[in-house]
């Protein structure tokens, strides 16, 4: 009883309280507005846009808070109207679900071998991995792009989603949590009789599985936003690129329509973090990464 | 643990290759590359490409600004982040939704965040009227090499979120008692962060710091969408030169420049883990 009231006493934690609500609201706050322009008429927008870039001194832009009328026209355009920006969309998701689909093949199992095997030359390849996960995209960057020319993989959607899949992070990631799972786990059961494709699968996968969530959120954030691969292997064909890409420009062309394209954009990433965000936070809690 | 299993194969293998094909042999295989002249016979050049990728000042302007973009990035979320980890730990299990808060940004695709940026930080915006009245004239955020600003910011905002998990989850392993004690014997909150915390979360802090700092080679994402392919000097990155000279099928420029930066990243890890190395041989 005592403890208690002498914490609400404290004038250190009414401090805590407000900086982080401070910092709460000022980072949700872009998100919120763009959410809220989206419901602008376009023409609205369109009007407010032009009082941007205006250099004379005492004249701001008007603070925007509430629309002259709520207004889902700019989600009819972006939507029904103009269908390039849903085609982007669609490419986006496809990467997306093509390289999360290829990383749940290939990551867990290597994580498996990685941490639940012992063989020859097991630390040094880790240490690969490591040292991979370490240098930055600019560096292997350049040398994959002479295995794709020699592949014949350039230009091609594969060029983007094939590096991806085998992203040395995710295998950190998973090799860490599972190096931390208790030894007892897996030998209750191969005394049951299991082998090690059963332990893996009956055993070792549900164990995992806010590690495997917290990993395809952040793979997830990964592809959604990814500029820098698509925009070296796929050069100049716009109809292969991804709304990441070409989002800016499709935004700059059509800007009165351009916050609802941008909530669009937000609106999955938003609904994955909300499912996964437990995830996230329990799987690093648990992983090795500390 | 698994002994001599010929399963490991089938675990082992499709991620192996993976690896090998997209990532080590390429790896290894340009530095070749990086040492023959790319025409048809492909002859052995040393390191001609080296001394002519460092006397290109287009590349030392890339390089410089990458490194200090990254130097400003990292130390900032290491700072930031543990700070924000700190104040979450006060709260104890009243922090879950601040924490859930910071941690948004980083799954959110920052070019659409671009709009609302861009807006803000507009000459006549809302961050030059708090400037204004604080400091008492405008910033051309957006014209001028302040331009740096906006793209920091961005990137903090987007990144400083897993940090704090990270840190968060690290000091709620530590032990209570320690605390306890050092109350007991009357030291205030900032001896027990600077005597307990700090020393303990030490290889996380690290860890931390590290991914930062390699994630911040990444700005070029947000460098890209406010400057596009040809940004102003203050934030032409490593990048935009590896895009620009890609674009002209240089290949030889391109790798010769990812293997000293290479050269340089490995180094500086070097560097650190050597000093963290002594560190640990002191206590």
């Amino acid at each position: 009883m005592k403890k208690k009231r002498r914490r609400r006493l404290r004038p250190g934690r009414a401090l805590t309280y407000g900086i982080l609500t401070v910092i709460a609201i000022l980072t949700v706050l872009p998100i919120v507005l763009t959410f809220l322009y989206s419901f602008f008429p376009p023409s609205e927008i369109a009007a407010y846009l032009k009082t941007r870039n205006n250099y004379t001194d005492g004249q701001w832009m008007d603070i925007l808070l509430s629309p002259a009328r709520v207004s889902l026209r700019q989600y009819y355009t972006v939507l029904i109207e103009k269908p390039n920006y849903l085609n982007l969309f669609v490419n986006s998701v496809k990467y997306t679900a093509a390289i999360l689909l290829g990383q749940a093949l290939v990551i867990p199992a290597m994580a498996y071998a990685l941490s639940r095997f012992k063989f020859h030359g097991r630390d040094a390849l880790f240490f690969c991995v490591l040292m991979l996960m370490l240098l930055p995209f600019q560096v292997t960057m350049a040398p994959s792009v002479i295995t794709m020319r020699t592949l014949g993989l350039m230009n091609t959607v594969w060029a983007v989603i094939l590096p991806m899949i085998f992203s040395p992070f995710y295998i950190f990631l998973l090799r860490q949590f599972m190096i931390g799972l208790p030894g007892e786990l897996l030998e209750a059961g191969m005394i049951d009789g299991a082998g090690t494709g059963r332990c893996f699968l009956h055993i070792v996968v549900p164990v995992c599985k806010p590690i495997l969530g917290a990993a395809a959120a952040l793979s997830f954030a990964d592809c959604w936003n990814m500029v820098e691969q698509p925009l070296i292997y796929l050069g100049s064909q716009q109809s292969k690129q991804p709304l990441s890409v070409l989002f800016n420009q499709l935004s700059t062309e059509n800007s009165d329509v351009a916050f609802a394209g941008a909530a669009l954009y937000i609106l999955p990433a938003l609904l994955i973090y909300r499912y996964f965000q437990e995830d996230i936070l329990l799987g690093v809690q648990l992983s090795e990464l500390k | 643990m698994f002994y001599r299993k010929k399963s490991l194969w089938l675990f082992l293998l499709p991620g192996l290759a993976g690896l090998m094909v997209f990532y080590l042999v390429p790896f290894v295989g340009g530095i070749y590359y990086s040492l023959t002249d790319g025409t048809i016979n492909n002859a052995f050049v040393k390191f001609a490409n080296y001394e002519r990728v460092w006397q290109n000042e287009v590349f030392r302007l890339g390089l410089k600004n990458t490194m200090e973009l990254s130097l400003i990035c990292a130390p900032l979320i290491f700072v930031l982040s543990f700070i924000l980890a700190a104040m979450l730990k006060t709260l104890k299990d009243k922090s879950a939704p601040f924490r859930n808060i910071l941690l948004m940004p980083y799954l959110m695709p920052s070019s659409a965040l671009l709009i609302v940026w861009l807006l803000l930080f507009d000459y006549g915006g809302v961050i030059n009227r708090v400037w204004e009245a604080i400091f008492g004239q405008r910033v051309l955020w957006l014209e001028s090499e302040a331009l740096r600003a906006p793209i920091v910011l961005l990137y903090i905002w987007k990144n400083v979120g897993f940090s704090v998990v990270i840190f968060s989850a690290a000091l709620q392993a530590l032990p209570e008692p320690y605390y306890e004690f050092a109350s007991l014997e009357g030291a205030n909150a900032v001896q027990k962060e600077l005597k307990i915390t700090l020393p303990l979360i030490l290889p996380t802090a690290f860890l931390v710091f590290v991914l930062a700092w390699v994630n911040a080679f990444k700005i070029f994402k947000e460098v890209y969408f406010i400057g596009g392919a040809y940004p102003r000097d203050a934030v032409y990155t490593l990048q935009h030169f590896m895009n620009n000279k890609f674009a002209k099928l240089d290949y030889q420029d391109v790798t010769t420049a990812a293997y000293s930066f290479a050269v340089i990243v490995l180094v500086l890890f070097g560097v650190m883990y050597a000093s963290k190395a002594v560190r640990s041989n002191d206590t």
